[in-house]
């Protein structure tokens, strides 16, 4: 509007939970590395935070290859959660993510709830990781992930116990591979999650028409970008009415409009994911846009915009 | 140090046969990179997702007349990326990281004969490569297929700096077969010299090629292809299998511990 003062340093700051956060945009797991692959790249301190590779007891190598196909507005991929492994990880990782003022959030996941246990412990006794995001949604293992994800009972039990494995804020990812997000979304925070995040990628394939044969080498993978994104809103948008927890969202977000379709259907900070393979810098250029979103909206705060989609949410 | 640069295509030219020589303007990538090392191409707003890795054709001073600071990537019109590129006119702009990857290492002396074997569309980096030997070395043997002729785009080029053979599924060039035939061939009648491999082409052609040069213990460097959504070594998607420390098997990016890789060290 003329004449109307706008705000130009609008606060971006947000606290999911117990989770301080400078600004709203994080990077997704399995698609940041251990963050120090993107130095050349970006500011680490820019970010609110990134989510680590998805870590285990014992490295893992991981998947036989093709891993990745490109799909109209999105990619499908079954890394087999690749990584260094827990003790790595701190090792030779953290002393130097240490260094940088952003937020690490550890990806955790394992075969058995002991496994679980065993990585939130050490995480517990570290400094440098300021929160675990349990993964119990990844497609693309025999046993890792998805049956935990899947199962209100075995959800609420993994989360329960790693809960009581570490003080650190706890986050749930959850699958949208479900019937009803609510129910796994209920399940988690009974466990004790402070947090939710969603979604993990969606469960698809794609099929070499010359040679009649899946593409991918374990025939499915886990679908993500653009082509998801309309589907995670949607489910960040339910979750949002049936708990009370804080929710980070994500799903094909590339651009500030992105974001706020998220923030707006609730989620109180986002992740980046997809985008980071496209231009390494993509989570900062959806920070700076937003910034200037906000400013040229004249939000004071991105706080007002968490859940604000919503009927009954004041307009 | 890899950069992601938006920059103008300067040509864009149909060689036949499915294949084209893109040339775009990044001075500091081209005097910071080498042969067979990689961009990821860009179309700013098109209807991919994904860029696309392209090995470097041209370094500057390779193709003659070029200007100062383009370099030139061959590429074969495949799916729908490359279909994509091939509509560009001059002028377009794309978006480029890179300079990335490990890129071939000159032979350990000047005397060993290099022995390039490229197939199809991996002739792509061996106009680099060939650029680097210049006056330092031995004159290379090149062994060139694909399955036809109008799939040798640069087999004119090749011939004038190479001692060349060609070979063609079909017949229509060179040796009626796979290009390991000729190169066979001059292996078993040249026991004596030192030599160093150089492969690009398909993966059965580099199988066949480190298998080769296993049997003969010759040293032997493999440039491979594989789909790879970010280039830089996070997404783990482009992955070939690798032998570890003991009997283990794991897993290199092509992207970062590649594109260049030993022949001793892949598990096929």
């Amino acid at each position: 509007m003329p004449g109307m003062v706008k705000s130009d340093k609008p606060d971006l700051s947000v606290h999911v939970g117990p989770l301080a956060l400078k600004n709203p945009i994080l990077t997704a797991s399995g698609t940041f590395g251990y963050g120090l692959e993107f130095e050349p790249f970006l500011r680490l301190d820019e970010l609110a935070g990134f989510v680590t590779k998805g870590l285990s007891p014992l490295p893992r190598e991981g998947n036989p290859p093709p891993r990745i196909v490109e799909t109209p507005a999105g990619m499908l991929n079954t890394i087999g959660l690749q990584n260094i492994g827990i003790d790595a990880f701190i090792r030779d990782k953290l002393p130097r993510l240490r260094e940088y003022d952003t937020a690490v959030i550890a990806n955790v996941f394992g075969e058995t709830e002991a496994e679980y246990v065993e990585v939130c412990q050490k995480l517990d006794q570290t400094d440098g990781v300021a929160a675990i995001e349990l993964n119990v949604s990844c497609p693309n293992t025999e046993q890792g992930g998805m049956i935990f994800g899947n199962d209100a009972t075995a959800l609420s039990a993994i989360t329960h116990a790693s809960r009581k494995a570490t003080r650190l804020p706890l986050i749930v990812k959850l699958s949208p591979n479900v019937t009803d997000i609510r129910v796994t979304a209920r399940a988690a925070v009974e466990g004790g999650a402070d947090i939710l995040s969603l979604v993990n990628t969606f469960v698809g394939m794609q099929i070499d028409v010359q040679r009649r044969r899946p593409v991918l080498k374990k025939v499915c993978g886990g679908l993500s970008g653009p082509a998801i994104r309309p589907l995670a809103v949607w489910m960040t948008w339910q979750v949002h009415e049936a708990v009370d927890v804080p929710l980070i969202g994500m799903g094909g977000i590339s651009s500030a409009a992105d974001a706020l379709e998220f923030i707006l259907a609730g989620a109180t900070a986002v992740q980046i994911g997809t985008a980071n393979f496209v231009h390494p810098d993509g989570s900062i250029r959806v920070l700076r846009e937003l910034q200037r979103w906000l400013a040229d909206h004249d939000v004071a705060t991105v706080r007002e915009l968490v859940g604000a989609g919503h009927p009954k949410a004041p307009a | 140090m890899p950069r992601d640069i938006t920059t103008a295509l300067l040509a864009n030219t149909d060689l036949g046969g499915g294949n084209w020589l893109l040339e775009f303007g990044a001075p500091e990538m081209a005097s910071s990179m080498g042969p067979a090392q990689f961009f990821m191409i860009g179309i700013p707003g098109s209807a991919t997702v994904l860029r696309r890795p392209y090995s470097v054709c041209g370094l500057p001073g390779t193709f003659e007349g070029r200007p100062d600071g383009a370099v030139q990537v061959l590429y074969k019109v495949i799916g729908r990326g490359t279909g994509l590129l091939a509509a560009l006119a001059p002028g377009a702009p794309i978006t480029v990281l890179g300079p990335l990857g490990n890129g071939f290492t000159p032979p350990d002396d000047p005397d060993t004969i290099p022995v390039l074997v490229a197939g199809g569309i991996g002739s792509a980096p061996f106009p680099a490569l060939i650029s680097t030997f210049r006056g330092n070395y031995t004159r290379p043997r090149m062994f060139y297929g694909a399955a036809s002729a109008s799939h040798l785009p640069l087999a004119d080029w090749f011939s004038e700096r190479t001692e060349l053979e060609t070979a063609t599924d079909d017949g229509s060039a060179g040796v009626h077969g796979l290009v390991t035939e000729p190169l066979i061939r001059m292996l078993d009648g040249a026991s004596h010299e030192k030599l160093k491999l150089y492969a690009c082409g398909p993966g059965p052609m580099l199988e066949a090629v480190g298998k080769i040069s296993l049997e003969r213990e010759l040293a032997c460097e493999l440039s491979l292809e594989a789909h790879m959504a970010c280039g830089f070594g996070v997404c783990l998607g482009c992955v070939v299998p690798v032998h570890r420390p003991g009997d283990g098997i794991g897993y290199d990016r092509v992207c970062l511990e590649g594109p260049v890789m030993d022949a001793t060290c892949l598990a096929w």
